[in-house]
């Protein structure tokens, strides 16, 4: 039989489905590889009992409306892939414990947004509304950069996009302080960094920034059956277009030519090789899965030099009655301890930071009539594990996480949860390394921080990973973590792929 | 308020952006990258979930005259050092290759969590009447038999946040196996529940375990055993059947109480139709796995078929296989009797492992284990564990993992 492809894509995460798509829908003769017997990675779903639970997905930035859609509806539709897409216009509801504390709800679109800001945060107005403004000055330059093919005219970036510049190389608190918001207003809006998993004062304010814009602009969305329903629906495309998706087929090596290029991998205990390969597996695992003296040092170096993302543990909850009945009434809420971000970053395995959604608030029959389900989110890194946890001590470990932090929503909200449970499922860093088999179970690939920020990242990727006929996509990408941002690295990843063969053909 | 200035950030640390990325990196050691399993949680996901266990047979003990355990212990000859943890109630998908045919069976482990940390397992076989794997592995299991199996699974597990603390456990005939882990974790202390079994069988000499069930009682007072024999009256033994009011007899008076159950598919036809009458919340009363789905052209559903047995076309990472598939035999079965390694576990139509794609033909899914995730219907997904052909049928179907 046929072991030779144009593309083989590894991994069919979000990144690697879109990717293997795009190919596929190109003509191209593509084989997407995948360990798990599912796609999508993250963007799946499980069942237990009566329920079928989301596991990943918050809300789903950049998506927009058929009449003004954005980059991920535009990806899904360029492609065909079907999505019932459903709306969430509240962003999120933030409740910081204690008597400084508060309970803030923000609204979508950019004037409700600013408004519910000042009522939050009276005189913050003009900061607030100052930043989208800076949103836009910097996607003016970004546009400009892109239209001088990545090498912009030095003096017309200084004399017309000093503001993009300054943005670009600070940190979100940074621009913040510059543009005179209050400290609260600033704690408010920066409860978002859980989503990137980097406290605002390290995290780049072009990526902040924009990530905000997007939810602030589009509101969020989320697909009507659980995240399985878009990875599904990409896989769809490639079938129809004539790829093959082979799904218990873990990749074992990387093959590469006498000139050192990647020509195949081995998977099942089969060769099989392709003109290009499309990892959406982490550089880490590729590297240990290729002869080392193949992997150009930069690479290497690079691979030591990095932090890994962080991880998650999150509680899944079944519950036997209705989110009216429960007492809930929102679909995002955040709970802090405090107001700073660096502070719940520090505290994250203690008292730091989590999110509580009830996805019947968007999605009424997203679980069976009269029950509702709580999925709680709690950003912790792989390396927070206790150091002496066990396998033996892993279930006590897992229900001790659920138990703290169903106990402080029930006291902070004066609700009952405990006695409704009708499913529960607690999944931690372990279960991510399991699935994902990321190292530490990060679901972000790497740490944004610092000198390995997106900027940096997009400035420097002609340097990076430049073994040939190997390309990566997904969140250890140049765009960073969260569906969005590795759907746009699959796709652009796979554009350049295309171009490169209809070039060499 | 001070007026928006973001001149006080500097513009040229825009120009830092690359040289400090490129010093950060030139800066780092080139070495090689160490493996996933120096990382604490890749650690202890490999530890409780290996891909595949291989065990070998290190003892046969008989229960009854058609049940017998075996323990298993690693095969470190053939990979395994160590045996996966577990709760109790779980049970390991077993793959068997008798003649052509490469088949599946779960069997729940009827060790304690405990003694797997000490490296045993135990199975518990009873002999099912027309069954083909029970008969191979009681008449051909010996001393020093590989055995492939699979991580533990399953969900029939205690859950303290979810259930009530006092669980009233129902076993019928092998569905005693995971209740004699509960039993054992309960009493090292390993799951802090009560527990309250009631064991249907036949008759005394049917019921297996009956000792270590009475040591356990007499040393741990949070269990306790309630035999109930249809067949013959017996001293200390209840006679009948397990009813609503022998339920209630037995459940802890004035407390909320979680229901186990598991047994044969009448058993459980008979149990549930009594709990309907006892009012417990649905979250109290749970299954453990209903195992394959027979007769499927007995269901008021049941459409008809046209024919005896079609063609069935399997499509595994690019090789095609033709083969019959008979109407009152599930997909899964008719690729294990022509020796295809499909996957396998619960073989409810629960776990999803078997997760295929169904390229075309019509088949008849009964309603009863059809838990499929809802996106799976739009896009012609099933189980093929539970799967029955009308027609002709395609499928594309993942290799099993070894």
């Amino acid at each position: 039989m046929d072991n030779r492809f144009d593309v083989i894509v590894v991994g069919a995460g979000n990144a690697g489905l879109v990717a293997a798509a795009t190919a596929a829908k190109n003509g191209l003769n593509t084989l997407l590889l995948e360990k798990h017997n599912l796609p999508g990675g993250c963007a799946t779903s499980f069942c237990r009992g009566r329920f079928e639970f989301e596991p990943s997905l918050h809300e789903l930035a950049s998506v927009g409306t058929k009449e003004h859609p954005d980059s991920v509806y535009k990806i899904f539709d360029g492609l065909g892939a079907k999505v019932d897409w459903r709306y969430e216009h509240n962003m999120f509801r933030a409740i910081v414990k204690g008597k400084d504390g508060y309970d803030v709800t923000l609204k979508s679109g950019v004037e409700t947004f600013c408004d519910s800001m000042e009522q939050a945060v009276p005189g913050c107005r003009a900061s607030v509304r100052a930043l989208f403004d800076l949103v836009q000055k910097c996607n003016e330059a970004l546009a400009y950069i892109t239209k001088m093919k990545g090498k912009p005219n030095g003096l017309t970036m200084m004399l017309k996009h000093g503001d993009f510049m300054r943005t670009a190389s600070h940190s979100a608190e940074d621009v913040m302080n510059a543009l005179g918001m209050p400290e609260k207003a600033r704690d408010i809006i920066c409860t978002y960094w859980g989503y990137l998993g980097v406290p605002t004062d390290e995290l780049n304010a072009l990526h902040f920034l924009n990530m905000l814009n997007c939810y602030v602009v589009d509101g969020a969305a989320m697909p009507y059956k659980r995240s399985h329903e878009l990875s599904l629906s990409l896989a769809d495309v490639i079938l129809g277009s004539g790829g093959q998706i082979w799904y218990n087929s873990e990749v074992t090596k990387f093959l590469y030519d006498a000139q050192g290029a990647v020509c195949g991998v081995v998977a099942n205990g089969r060769e099989l090789y392709a003109k290009e390969v499309i990892s959406n597996v982490i550089p880490h695992n590729v590297f240990n899965m290729s002869d080392a003296d193949k992997i150009p040092q930069t690479d290497l170096k690079l691979a030591n030099a990095r932090e890994f993302g962080i991880s998650v543990a999150t509680v899944y909850l079944g519950m036997d009655c209705t989110m009216e009945e429960l007492g809930i009434d929102d679909y995002t809420v955040f709970v802090m301890s405090d107001a700073n971000p660096r502070r719940q970053y520090e505290n994250r395995d203690k008292d730091g930071i989590y999110i509580v959604n009830c996805l019947n608030k968007v999605i009424p029959d997203s679980s069976p009539k009269g029950t509702c389900t709580l999925f709680f989110t709690i950003p912790i890194f792989g390396s927070d594990l206790p150091d002496d946890l066990t396998p033996e001590g892993y279930k006590k470990y897992k229900n001790e996480i659920a138990r703290k932090y169903i106990a402080d929503y029930e006291k902070l909200m004066g609700l009952s949860i405990l006695p409704h449970i009708e499913e529960i499922s607690v999944a931690t860093p372990v279960t991510f390394a399991r699935y994902l088999g990321t190292p530490e179970g990060t679901i972000y690939g790497y740490k944004l921080s610092g000198w390995d920020n997106l900027l940096a990242r997009i400035s420097c990727e002609k340097d990076e990973y430049t073994i040939p006929g190997l390309s990566f996509c997904g969140g250890h990408a140049t765009r960073g973590d969260g569906y969005s941002s590795a759907y746009v690295t699959g796709d652009a990843v796979a554009k350049r792929v295309v171009k490169r063969m209809k070039e060499a053909n | 308020m001070p007026k928006p200035n973001l001149r006080s950030l500097r513009k040229m640390d825009f120009l830092k952006v690359v040289p400090t990325r490129k010093q950060k990196i030139s800066e780092a050691a080139a070495k090689p990258l160490p493996p996933l399993r120096s990382y604490k949680a890749n650690e202890i996901a490999a530890a409780l979930h290996p891909q595949c266990q291989h065990l070998k047979v290190e003892e046969i003990v008989g229960r009854t005259a058609d049940m017998k355990s075996y323990i298993l212990t690693p095969d470190a000859e053939s990979g395994t050092e160590k045996l996966a943890y577990f709760s109790a109630g779980q049970y390991l998908s077993i793959t068997l290759t008798i003649g052509d045919s490469v088949l599946t069976r779960p069997y729940s482990l009827s060790s304690s969590p405990k003694e797997a940390l000490e490296g045993r397992y135990m199975l518990t076989v009873k002999r099912t009447e027309g069954g083909i794997a029970s008969h191979y592995i009681l008449d051909q299991w010996h001393a020093g038999t590989k055995v492939l199996a699979s991580a533990p699974l399953g969900e029939f597990t205690y859950e303290p946040l979810r259930d009530a603390k006092h669980i009233v456990g129902l076993a019928g005939g092998s569905g005693i196996t995971p209740f004699r882990s509960l039993a054992k974790a309960i009493a090292d202390g390993d799951e802090d529940a009560d527990l309250t079994l009631l064991y249907g069988c036949r008759c005394e000499s049917d019921a297996a375990f009956q000792e270590e069930f009475l040591q356990i009682a007499a040393s741990c007072d949070k269990f306790r055993l309630v035999s109930v024999l249809s067949d013959e009256p017996a001293e200390g033994c209840e006679k009948g059947f397990i009813t609503a009011d022998l339920i209630k007899k037995y459940a802890p008076a004035g407390e909320e109480y979680s229901v186990f159950i598991c047994g044969p598919q009448a058993m459980y036809d008979f149990v549930d139709k009594e709990l309907a009458s006892l009012g417990l919340r649905r979250k109290f009363i749970r299954h453990e796995l209903f195992g394959e789905y027979h007769n499927p052209s007995k269901d008021a559903a049941y459409p008809g078929a046209a024919a005896e047995e079609f063609e069935l076309t399997v499509r595994m990472c690019g090789e095609e296989t033709k083969m019959r598939c008979k109407i009152d035999e599930t997909l899964l079965v008719a690729m294990e009797r022509n020796g295809i390694p499909a996957p396998s576990r619960c073989r409810s139509g629960s776990c999803g492992w078997c997760h295929s794609r169904l390229i075309s033909g019509n088949v008849y899914i009964p309603a009863s284990v059809d838990e499929r995730r809802m996106a799976d219907l739009d896009y012609g997904y099933v189980h093929p564990c539970c799967t029955f052909p009308l027609g002709d049928v395609v499928l594309d179907v993942p290799p099993a993992k070894p």
